[in-house]
């Protein structure tokens, strides 16, 4: 092992200096080793390409004010901030389609909060009148997912 | 030197320098590249063994890198003369999910003939039926099998416990047993009673310590392995250590020496790598291990640091920040009804969601994600407590609904149906990508590797380094007969 070898210790001091020094010229000599850096006109720090990130526009929130439903609807809310999935995969048949009769405990949708998938149940026996939002919509809790029309009462 | 009688006694070290330390302060991000140079430094140190795998890093490989998995694995068993030792989840492998026996039986052989000695294998619930297809699958391969107990804190998770599991694993001749701390909340009052006792029911099968620096007590904790009569440590390189990694090598080996334990480490072979990966955090503009600060908080929440502040995050976007201390209070009352998980992943997730769900909602589990109800039917495995009344009524959980058999047992074969999608021919490294991953993540796996490089200097990560930099427009370097111009 040569004694005058550069160490990496030496290199830690060097990146050191380069990182905290404003120069825009630097020169070091110790012992075999010699650095002559020069940097770019102006440049004191770093420098990173320009990408000018393009805020990317959302797509409106589709639940807005709360408009009106027919009386006597049931709304399926969504519990949480999330996001909404109307089948059970990518490329599955959706749960429920408008005009399907559910149950109070079919599942009617997905919301996915924090990477966990809450099934949700229709919670009213009737008929899909409505859905709200295009799958995969980013929802807030509260938000009316789909509208059931209820069956009348059995006598 | 140390006292006669001391001779026979050795500590020896796994090093996590290129698997759990990475995963922990780089978000995984070491690339194939950012190891080779340092694999001959590496060898020298005097590992026991290395670890080069684990679920993590097989998922960043794939999802973020863009590098084959297999032919990382396949690089570092051929380059490395120690011998590597690769990490799986058990039965889920490298995700959260299950999967069948022979995908798993598979994996242990893709991992046997890639060169990988040691199969390392936990599950999150410490359902040892969890491990088991493993260390049969890992044994029959050639390979010898360590595996892992998670460490908690629980009512539960007593020192019984955990003497119960390594009994557990004893019979079913596991070749090591370790426990894995993932939050670093062993201390050492608890290690004084919990390592001498596990010692003790391994009945001479070797133990290895892996634990994290969260709370800033892991040194001293690996001190009272070391003394119980643990066989080997897990610990990183000092710039990939502490902070929420694991204890630096040097440190430990330090420590160890003190104690009267022989070592092999070989401390110029170790500063060479320190001084390597600090080059390499510099230039990549990657965090360098702090020595964490001893925080009586964490043994409450138990919540890992970087959880809470995506969790702070997702509260401000519904302008709810101010309900973070109630959810932080609802934390354990969750992880109560849900029978005590370990508060790591996926089960963490799954505690903090819910506290969060029962929070906002102002109704206790009105909502409960699937997973949530598929874990506390037993789908994944054994709890380590019944789930609470409460929480078993909410989700409408029958005795009948309880899943009793062994995880493994409910899922089909999908090798056949694999086979015969894929052609006969296909490579078992190819079938099973395909098991873990849709078609159009795997595309980008295609692409041809780069060169690497297997040697380097101080000299050279100098040049790299300013290489990196975009503001430096001319550079001359002259050392030892070599000289250097280049400009931008």
């Amino acid at each position: 092992m040569r004694k005058e070898s550069l160490t990496y210790e030496d290199v830690l001091r060097i990146v050191e200096l380069v990182k905290t020094t404003r120069f825009s010229e630097f020169r070091l000599k110790v012992g075999e080793i010699e650095v002559h850096l020069r940097r770019k006109n102006g440049s004191g720090g770093e420098t990173h390409a320009q990408a000018v990130s393009q805020v990317e526009t959302a797509a409106p929130s589709p639940a807005g004010p709360e408009r009106s439903f027919p009386a006597g609807a049931v709304l399926v809310r969504a519990p949480m901030v999330g996001t909404f999935y109307r089948a059970p995969a990518p490329g599955a048949e959706p749960f429920v389609e408008i005009g399907k009769h559910v149950e109070p405990d079919t599942t009617v949708c997905i919301i996915e909060v924090m990477k966990l998938m809450n099934s949700i149940p229709a919670e009213a026996r009737g008929v899909v009148a409505e859905i709200l939002l295009p799958n995969g919509a980013r929802v807030e809790p509260g938000d009316v997912l789909l509208v059931i029309k209820p069956d009348p009462e059995d006598g | 030197m140390s006292k006669a009688g001391s001779r026979s006694k050795r500590f020896d070290f796994v090093d996590v320098t290129l698997r759990d330390a990475h995963q922990c302060l780089w978000s995984t991000r070491m690339t194939t590249a950012m190891m080779t140079p340092i694999l001959g430094a590496i060898d020298r140190a005097g590992y026991a063994y290395i670890n080069i795998l684990g679920g993590a890093v097989f998922d960043v490989c794939v999802r973020y890198l863009h590098e084959n998995p297999w032919e990382r694995v396949k690089l570092l068993c051929e380059r490395l003369e120690t011998p590597c030792d690769a990490l799986t989840r058990g039965q889920s492998l490298y995700t959260f999910e299950l999967f069948p026996d022979d995908i798993v039986e598979l994996n242990s052989e893709v991992f046997a003939r890639l060169g990988v000695e040691v199969l390392t294998v936990y599950d999150a619930l410490n359902d040892n039926r969890n491990v088991a297809s493993s260390v049969r699958s890992g044994h029959a391969a050639g390979m010898k099998v360590n595996a892992m107990m998670t460490y908690t804190l629980s009512p539960v998770h007593t020192d019984a416990y955990y003497v119960a599991r390594t009994k557990e694993l004893v019979k079913l001749k596991a070749d090591f047993i370790s426990i894995k701390d993932p939050t670093g909340l062993l201390t050492p009052e608890r290690g004084r009673t919990l390592f001498p006792a596990v010692v003790k029911a391994a009945g001479g099968v070797p133990l290895k310590l892996h634990s994290h620096c969260q709370s800033g007590l892991a040194p001293e904790v690996y001190e009272i392995a070391i003394r119980s009569g643990f066989r080997y440590g897990y610990t990183a390189s000092e710039p990939l250590a502490n902070g929420a990694s694991l204890p630096a090598t040097e440190d430990i080996g330090a420590r160890a020496r003190k104690l009267g334990f022989r070592t092999s480490l070989d401390a110029a072979a170790l500063r060479e790598i320190a001084g390597y990966f600090t080059c390499v955090a510099e230039r990549e503009g990657k965090p360098l291990g702090q020595v964490a600060r001893y925080d009586p908080a964490l043994y409450e929440h138990q919540i890992p640091g970087g959880m809470i502040s995506n969790l702070r995050s997702q509260l401000q976007a519904m302008s709810m920040e101010h309900r973070l201390p109630e959810i932080l209070e609802e934390v354990p009352r969750v992880r109560e009804d849900l029978g005590y998980p370990i508060v790591f992943s996926p089960f963490a997730q799954y505690v903090v969601t819910q506290a969060t769900l029962n929070v906002v909602q102002g109704e206790r589990y009105k909502t409960i994600p699937d997973e949530i109800r598929k874990y506390a039917m037993g789908y994944y495995g054994k709890l380590a407590a019944q789930p609470s009344a409460e929480f078993l009524e909410r989700a409408a959980i029958r005795p009948g609904d309880l899943v009793t058999e062994r995880p493994g047992e409910h899922i089909e074969p999908w090798i056949p149906r694999l086979r015969k999608a894929l052609g006969p021919s296909v490579p078992d490294e190819d079938l099973l990508l395909a098991a873990f991953y849709p078609k159009p993540l795997l595309e980008p796996l295609r692409k041809r590797a780069p060169e690497y490089e297997f040697r380097t200097t101080p000299l050279n990560e100098l040049i790299r380094f300013i290489g990196s930099r975009g503001d430096i427009e001319f550079a001359h370097v002259r050392f030892a007969g070599t000289e250097m111009s280049f400009s931008a």
